[in-house]
């Protein structure tokens, strides 16, 4: 079995996807363990959680001490003084009071460290962080040398996401491990990971929810080319898929870029609990009337117009003509978006679904889709994913040194090109094995990017560098085709 | 204020052998820095891809005989000197380096960027209209100078400052007046011209003005020359554009050379120059890479440096790591500055009945 569980803004769905689907809607207010007691089925579990993390960002604000060292190069405020240079070269060395100094001149709740190139060289961050554990405990301060990719700035932004973000992560871990402790995080470009690696990179999970819509209804539907409308009860967000594939996007934080990528969406601010008052209003006041809320929503608008949602009794408050021109208000809007994506197929998502996308696709002129699991198509989509890992791996011979994710290891024989593409290939397998992943999705690894250097001394070539990506990207198990 | 990078990913193909100095670490180390440091997404920097030359933006500087030679050798493999040969390829490389000169000129005299700096690989200062030389095989910047001069740009002030002589760029422009021609390099050292008494010819007498500086030489020299030579000469010349022939083999930690400028003073040279070309030439401004070879040491922080300077970013940390001074401190000679003084009292002397600045009436 495969399961899957989107804890969303106001629901937790769970699918359990094996020769059938079953789903179930869990309310928030009753807790994660109330979704996860509703699993009875064994197999792989799946957990989108992007919700609860956009909660944290946009709740209070969290008071994160930027620990840099920039070394020589472009200025950064309150810099310490620490370099590693682009060969991954410790070329000046921290100095430990100082970061002492700086850490009680400037308390928060929790710490982002960074150094430029750490992640040729992590070492001044290991040792900034060994001096912020003196006042912070592990599960406040990031690192920036896991990110493994080069550009510092856009690495700090990460960092700093990731220190707002960690100590909620790993609560979340450790709740959902009770029950379920060999579980899956589902990250923000549609694949599984181990906790291990979002507890060092929660940004991984940014805005997963959209990719959970944009694979389930793939997966549901088959549509290659479409667009995905999920209408939830806030907002109808719009997926446009090529290929089976959204399009990714860089993550935005405070006005930066970060290294995070997340599903291209554009989001329509009416959903089903929009209110009505006065017309449909760009806002969620709680349910509808025919779920027992204390306002009238386009749900109880639909239920005037004849659709059986809920309590349909309930939604007799609301006028006929006012229930006509917030509905035609809703499918104006959403049919001129779907239009402007060029595609010409929609693919339903949402529990209304059923009722709104034939409608919206009558009046964009479109084809559509709904799956009878249209409505849990978010959770479906978390199920079937599968385990994705990426391996920047930099190579240095005459450091004897390899740097696997921003992580050090020793490097007793360089070897040729193929066998070093090789080595990652067979330790991007491995991780993602260990890490539970279905073996037969591990069986092609991509190759990014590989780029090798000699080092020349003396007019001969005496060391040699290499940086190699690999990955295992992002789709659906083979364990559910 | 933008600034405009002009790269391919191209420069990086261009080999003359496994080992030779003149090698695409220079670039792909300066890369890595670049990305380290956001420069490929900053406001300020723009990035701009070139298209090689033309043959006849090349036939405006080089024989036409050459060019054939250039282009025949660069299918089998051939041979200039014992520093330059010529390997498969060379023809579309030298091509697409000089087309990258052409762009950045492009790019700043259409207002498409304020400035701008061609990060172009092989270098071309040395090379003459009918040979290469000294890694060079088609001379960039004298190809750029044509380009401009045939959009109309009247008066090109080049600066070299490459810690070798630009012979091949004075060649070219010895016997004009509308190319004033000005070079800081290291002396005696290859290519073993660029003497104060080397000041032009005919009609291009006074519009060549070389500044030797001996081994050792740091920052306070390069920055004296600048203030005292090269900004008055400039203020009067008033020339349209300065093009600089941006050789980063100074800084003390190069492998070829013996000179001891560091990347802050690399960077507060170029802010110099942009605050001189926006004194007289509207910010008008190309810089075009020539040599610098301190792959593994202060090359690439030293072209972020002159980047950043050409945006106008802050410089205070465009600097070096503790771990160099102590090398720093010994490449340095603190004595070297009296013969620079020395050198550059004899050219204003030979300059003085051309220029009002130097004294003449």
């Amino acid at each position: 079995m495969l399961i899957g569980m989107d804890v969303g803004g106001t629901n937790t769905d769970v699918a359990i996807v094996g020769d059938e689907i079953v789903s179930v809607k869990v309310p928030n207010d009753r807790g994660i363990p109330a979704a996860l007691d509703r699993i009875t089925s064994q197999g792989r579990l799946g957990v989108s959680s992007s919700q609860p993390l956009n909660r944290i960002l946009t709740g209070d604000p969290v008071r994160v001490v930027t620990i840099l060292f920039p070394g020589p190069g472009l200025a950064w405020p309150g810099l310490l003084k620490g370099s590693i240079n682009h060969r991954g070269d410790a070329v000046e060395r921290i100095d430990p009071d100082e970061v002492r100094g700086f850490i009680l001149e400037n308390p928060g709740d929790a710490v982002a460290i960074a150094s430029k190139f750490s992640v040729r060289n992590p070492v001044l961050e290991e040792e900034a962080t060994d001096l912020a554990k003196e006042h912070y405990p592990d599960e406040r301060i990031a690192r920036s040398a896991p990110l493994a990719l080069l550009d510092f700035p856009a690495r700090v932004t990460t960092t700093r996401l990731n220190a707002r973000l960690k100590e909620t992560v790993c609560k979340l871990t450790a709740e959902i491990g009770k029950g379920r402790p060999d579980f899956f995080f589902f990250k923000g470009d549609g694949g599984l990971a181990s906790p291990q690696v979002v507890r060092e990179n929660p940004s991984l999970l940014f805005n997963s929810s959209a990719a959970a819509v944009a694979l389930g209804a793939f997966f549901l539907s088959r549509e290659k080319e479409c667009v995905v409308v999920d209408i939830g009860g806030t907002t109808t967000d719009l997926v446009p898929l090529h290929n089976g594939s959204p399009r990714m996007r860089t993550l935005i934080s405070d006005g930066e870029r970060t290294l995070a990528e997340t599903v291209e969406t554009l989001s329509i601010p009416f959903g089903g609990d929009s209110e009505l008052s006065g017309g449909l209003q760009p806002h969620r006041m709680g349910n509808a009337l025919a779920f027992g809320g204390p306002r009238p929503t386009l749900t109880d608008a639909l239920n005037v117009e004849g659709a059986e949602i809920g309590d349909p009794s309930r939604s007799v408050r609301v006028g006929k003509s006012e229930a006509e021109d917030a509905v035609d208000r809703y499918l104006d809007q959403v049919s001129y978006a779907v239009k402007e994506t060029g595609m010409d197929r929609i693919v339903g998502a949402g529990f209304l679904a059923p009722i709104l996308i034939p409608r919206i696709a009558r009046r964009a002129g479109m084809r559509f889709t709904v799956h009878t699991d249209s409505g849990c198509a978010n959770a479906v989509g978390v199920a079937v994913s599968r385990v994705s890992l990426t391996l920047h791996a930099r190579f240095d011979s005459g450091r004897k040194r390899a740097v696997l994710n921003g992580e050090v290891q020793g490097l007793k024989c360089m070897g040729d090109d193929d066998s070093l593409i090789g080595f990652c290939r067979e330790e991007v397998r491995r991780r993602a094995l260990a890490a539970g992943a279905y073996p037969e999705d591990v069986r092609k690894i991509d190759l990014v990017s590989f780029q090798a250097y000699d080092v020349v001394r003396g007019g001969f070539r005496a060391e040699r560098i290499a940086d190699v990506v690999v990955r295992i990207p992002p789709g659906i198990t083979m364990e559910a085709l | 204020m933008t600034a405009g990078l002009v790269f391919h990913p191209d420069y990086l193909l261009h080999e003359q052998s496994p080992g030779h100095p003149e090698r695409r670490e220079r670039l792909s180390y300066t890369i890595d820095q670049f990305r380290e440091e956001g420069v490929f997404s900053h406001r300020s920097i723009r990035l701009i891809t070139p298209q090689p030359a033309s043959r006849e933006s090349v036939m405006r500087v080089h024989f036409s005989e050459y060019l054939s030679f250039l282009e025949g050798s660069s299918k089998t493999g051939g041979f200039i000197d014992f520093d330059t040969s010529i390997p498969i390829h060379l023809w579309e490389a030298a091509l697409l380096a000089a087309g990258g000169a052409i762009r950045a000129a492009d790019a700043v005299l259409d207002g498409e960027v304020e400035n701008a700096f061609a990060m172009v690989r092989p270098p071309g200062h040395h090379a003459r209209p009918g040979t290469g030389a000294g890694f060079c095989y088609i001379n960039n910047m004298a190809v750029m100078v044509r380009h401009l001069q045939d959009r109309g740009v009247m008066k090109i002030l080049i600066l070299d400052w490459d810690a070798h002589h630009g012979d091949g760029t004075q060649q070219i422009f010895y016997e004009e007046d509308s190319v004033l021609f000005t070079s800081i390099h290291q002396y005696p050292f290859y290519p073993g011209t660029g003497s104060v008494d080397e000041i032009g010819l005919r009609r291009g007498t006074g519009y060549t003005a070389n500044m030797p500086v001996p081994a050792g030489t740091g920052d306070e020299s390069y920055l004296y020359l600048f203030d005292t030579v090269i900004g008055p000469l400039a203020r009067e010349f008033e020339p349209d554009l300065i093009a600089i022939s941006a050789g980063q083999d100074n800084h003390f930690t190069d492998p070829l050379t013996g000179l001891a400028l560091t990347a802050r003073g690399y960077s507060e040279m170029m802010r110099r120059a942009v605050d001189l070309s926006r004194d007289i030439c509207e910010g008008h401004l190309v810089a075009v890479l020539e040599g610098g070879y301190s792959v593994e040491g202060g090359l690439p922080y030293t072209n972020l440096g002159i980047l950043a300077a050409l945006a106008g970013l802050d410089l205070s940390c465009i600097r070096e790591p503790s771990g160099f001074l102590e090398w720093l401190r010994k490449v340095r000679d603190p004595s070297a500055h009296r013969g620079v003084v020395e050198n550059a009292n004899a050219l204003r002397t030979n300059l003085s009945p051309f220029w009002r600045c130097f004294g003449s009436s």
